[in-house]
């Protein structure tokens, strides 16, 4: 994508998100029971949507990365990652935003908030590791191993979590939604897919650039005095 | 940074490793005219044991090794020449499949690296700066356990020969905690002795031993070249190793810079590196 | 010359025999360095006790909690075993002697793990008892035996993952903040399900929920183990 495009989609993006949040703000009718406080679910639920498209993403191009070793896929992998972490780091904040109004504390073993709370972990944790290594070669391995096994786990912290919460409240079952209420919602999803993909292709060209500035060129070939096969 | 020049031997980027020392000063070529009578293409060509086309390695932002062509026929005795950091090592780890190469391809004992590398290494045997030992294995139970990964079962008695045979049966029982560099080595040799190769790749085989641990490296690589098999060697000792090799090759910063016949070097009296 | 070894024919060594030689030498360099095993018990009960003075020696609250104590105690005892272990691999290349002579690299992903998970699992029969002396807990000896096998469970829950990451980040300078950075995260499925389990069999399973929990940590297993043997060979440069 040329720079003029991935602009454009991302200002797209920020228009939509300015859009949506404006009708959920002022125009979607407030929630019966919760209130105007409700009306953090505009961003809360798009971030969560992108935060698993980025991981979804990155646990794609990991594979690519493991299995084409092309540095292409290895710098659109940390690009997806570093989105999703920042998705993820907001889906948290909201989260806990939502929970200190719903239920008088910020932080709930809930299942959802947990969850995100170990997949964050988990994520930034490929990040980590990928500070520490200077070959690049084994930067794109190491954090394309790191990626699968993190991904593969962030459904089984899941469902454990929910299995260790099961005795301790029941999840609550989606209500009917006003129309007016869903518009929003999916206008600002498709602005946060929008904003993930522009910022995931800056990350990436950022880190194509770093790669660039850290590799060599290969220094020119010098003569052979002699050549010299068979004895 | 002239790359238009190819004869320019001076690092062409900034970051390529420490300043030159004097052994790059050493003049090379020699005159072509001295080897005219040399047979350049043998009548049959014998299979190739090392094809390495453009073998380049990168480690972060250095190029250790860069546009390397090497064709090794079999049955010769190769001897790498070169300054510390010219590549020498980096060239044997890459031909045993311990490292990937950056660009290029290779293909040693008519198989492709790195795709076949288990079935390479599987005819091939490396003495490197690394004596791969645990320090807390004896003697006896590192080759008994090389051994079993080797799939051979070896009775006692075979071992314990081995072991006398680089001069380590006294040491047979002690940890490899408390072995000089010299005894390292020994022991470490004694693992090409269980692993049999048809390609042997020596790193300093004569360093940190002593006369009697030379004699017995010596007469091992004799003993490989009478078998047909075929020797790479990197080494400083020129002098004493030249003479038991068929080809010599230079390396500079990584790339081949001379490549010929070893009775030359030492009758130029030229020190590599 | 060496007779003895040209007449042995040298059939090429199955998986199964690849990963039983690396189990038999690394429990053979274990063996060689008792101390540090002796260290590592000693620092699992260490923990334990300091747990009793976190719960303020409150018994009631000890025998609620100490399921959880138990396993925070294993976990963290088991980074300082994988990485003692590839610090030993590294120290002069093993991995590498290894995969030149060359062993598979599979074998040496499932040999090490499981020479790990063995570590890990006889950690318990000595961590076990004291716990149950130290927070009181009432427990039969079948009781005793099921703690054991969810706890062998667990210790292969904790070694997969964890050799794979700790055969990453021994080669680098901050292995010791590293490896638990990534491991802890990863493994909090087996934390709560060894330690719902443990409490199961500690306070009694009315609601039969033992079964599921143990099918559980059994199914992390599978996928952790089925995994490292996959990605271990992209881990491992040379391998």
């Amino acid at each position: 994508m040329n720079s003029k495009a991935v602009t454009a989609v991302g200002a797209l993006g920020l228009a939509m998100l300015l859009v949506g949040s404006t009708i959920g703000l002022f125009v979607a009718p407030a929630e019966r029971h919760m209130g105007d406080v409700q009306r953090i679910m505009y961003v809360h639920v798009p971030s969560a949507w992108a935060a698993l498209l980025c991981f979804t993403a990155a646990f794609g191009l990991a594979i690519a990365s493991l299995w084409s070793a092309k540095p292409r896929y290895d710098a659109l992998m940390v690009g997806t990652i570093e989105t999703g972490v920042v998705f993820n780091a907001l889906l948290l904040a909201q989260g806990m935003i939502w929970g200190h109004a719903a239920w008088g504390v910020w932080w709930d073993w809930d299942v959802r908030l947990t969850t995100s709370l170990v997949m964050l972990l988990l994520f930034a944790g490929v990040l980590g590791l990928r500070s520490f290594v200077d070959d690049t070669e084994r930067r794109a391995a190491w954090s394309g191993a790191a990626t699968i096994i993190a991904f593969v786990d962030v459904p089984l912290v899941y469902f454990c979590v929910r299995w260790w919460r099961s005795l301790h409240q029941i999840q609550s079952s989606p209500e009917t939604v006003d129309r007016a209420m869903t518009l929003p919602l999916r206008i600002n999803a498709i602005a946060l897919l929008l904003m993930a993909i522009w910022w995931t292709v800056f990350r990436a060209r950022l880190a194509m650039a770093r790669r660039q500035e850290e590799t060599v060129s290969q220094p020119a070939r010098i003569r052979v005095a002699e050549r010299y096969e068979h004895a | 940074m002239n790359v238009q020049n190819p004869q320019r031997f001076a690092p062409c980027n900034g970051s390529m490793g420490p300043a030159p020392s004097d052994a790059w000063k050493v003049s090379l070529p020699f005159p072509a005219a001295e080897r005219r009578d040399m047979p350049f293409v043998d009548s049959e060509p014998r299979p190739r044991v090392v094809e390495a086309r453009d073998l380049g390695r990168r480690f972060g932002s250095t190029w250790a090794l860069a546009h390397v062509d090497l064709v090794v026929p079999r049955g010769q005795t190769v001897l790498l020449m070169g300054a510390n950091g010219s590549g020498k090592t980096t060239l044997l780890r890459l031909l045993a499949g311990i490292y990937r190469a950056t660009t290029g391809s290779l293909s040693v004992l008519g198989r492709a690296l790195p795709a076949e590398r288990m079935e390479c290494r599987r005819h091939l045997s490396l003495v490197d700066h690394e004596s791969y030992l645990y320090g807390r294995l004896t003697a006896l139970e590192t080759l008994r356990m090389w051994a079993r990964f080797l799939g051979k079962q070896p009775s006692e008695s075979a071992l314990l020969e081995l072991l006398a045979e680089v001069g380590l049966a006294e040491q047979r029982n002690a940890p490899a905690d408390g072995f000089s560099a010299g005894m390292r080595k020994r022991l470490s040799l004694a693992r090409t002795r269980l692993e049999q190769p048809q390609l042997l790749l020596l790193d300093e085989p004569m360093s940190a031993l002593d006369g009697d641990g030379r004699r017995i490296v010596s007469s091992w690589i004799e003993e490989c070249q009478q078998n047909g098999h075929t020797i790479l060697m990197a080494s400083h000792d020129i002098e004493r190793v030249a003479p038991m090799c068929n080809r010599a090759v230079l390396l500079r910063q990584g790339q081949v810079a001379w490549d010929g016949k070893a009775t030359e070097v030492v009758g130029n009296r030229v020190v590599g590196g | 010359m060496n007779v003895g070894m040209q007449t042995v024919a040298a059939a090429r060594p199955g998986l199964g025999a690849q990963i039983f030689s690396m189990i038999r030498k690394d429990l053979l360099l274990e063996w060689r360095s008792r101390s540090r095993l002796v260290s590592l018990l000693l620092f699992g009960v260490v923990t334990l006790v300091l747990f009793s003075f976190a719960a303020d020696a409150d018994t009631a609250r000890l025998r609620a909690s100490a399921a959880g104590f138990l396993v925070i105690a294993l976990l963290l005892s088991s980074t300082l075993a994988l990485s003692e272990s590839f610090r030993l691999e590294r120290e002069n290349s093993g991995i590498e002697g290894l995969l030149l002579l060359p062993a598979d690299p599979i074998a040496l992903f499932y040999g090490k793990a499981l020479s790990s998970t063995l570590l890990l699992a006889l950690l318990a029969p000595i961590l076990a008892p004291i716990a149950i002396v130290l927070y009181s807990l009432n427990s039969s000896v079948g009781g005793l035996l099921a703690m054991l096998g969810i706890w062998a469970l667990a210790a292969a829950g904790l070694a997969a993952p964890g050799t794979l990451y700790a055969a990453m980040t021994s080669r680098l300078q901050s292995r010791d903040v590293l490896l638990p950075i990534l491991l802890f995260p990863l493994v909090v499925p087996v934390l709560l399900a060894t330690v719902k389990a443990l409490t199961l069999i500690l306070n009694g399973d009315a609601m039969g929920q033992l079964r599921p929990w143990t099918l559980f940590l059994l199914s992390f297993d599978i996928l952790h183990w089925s995994l490292g043997g996959i990605l271990f060979s992209y881990v491992c440069e040379e391998a």
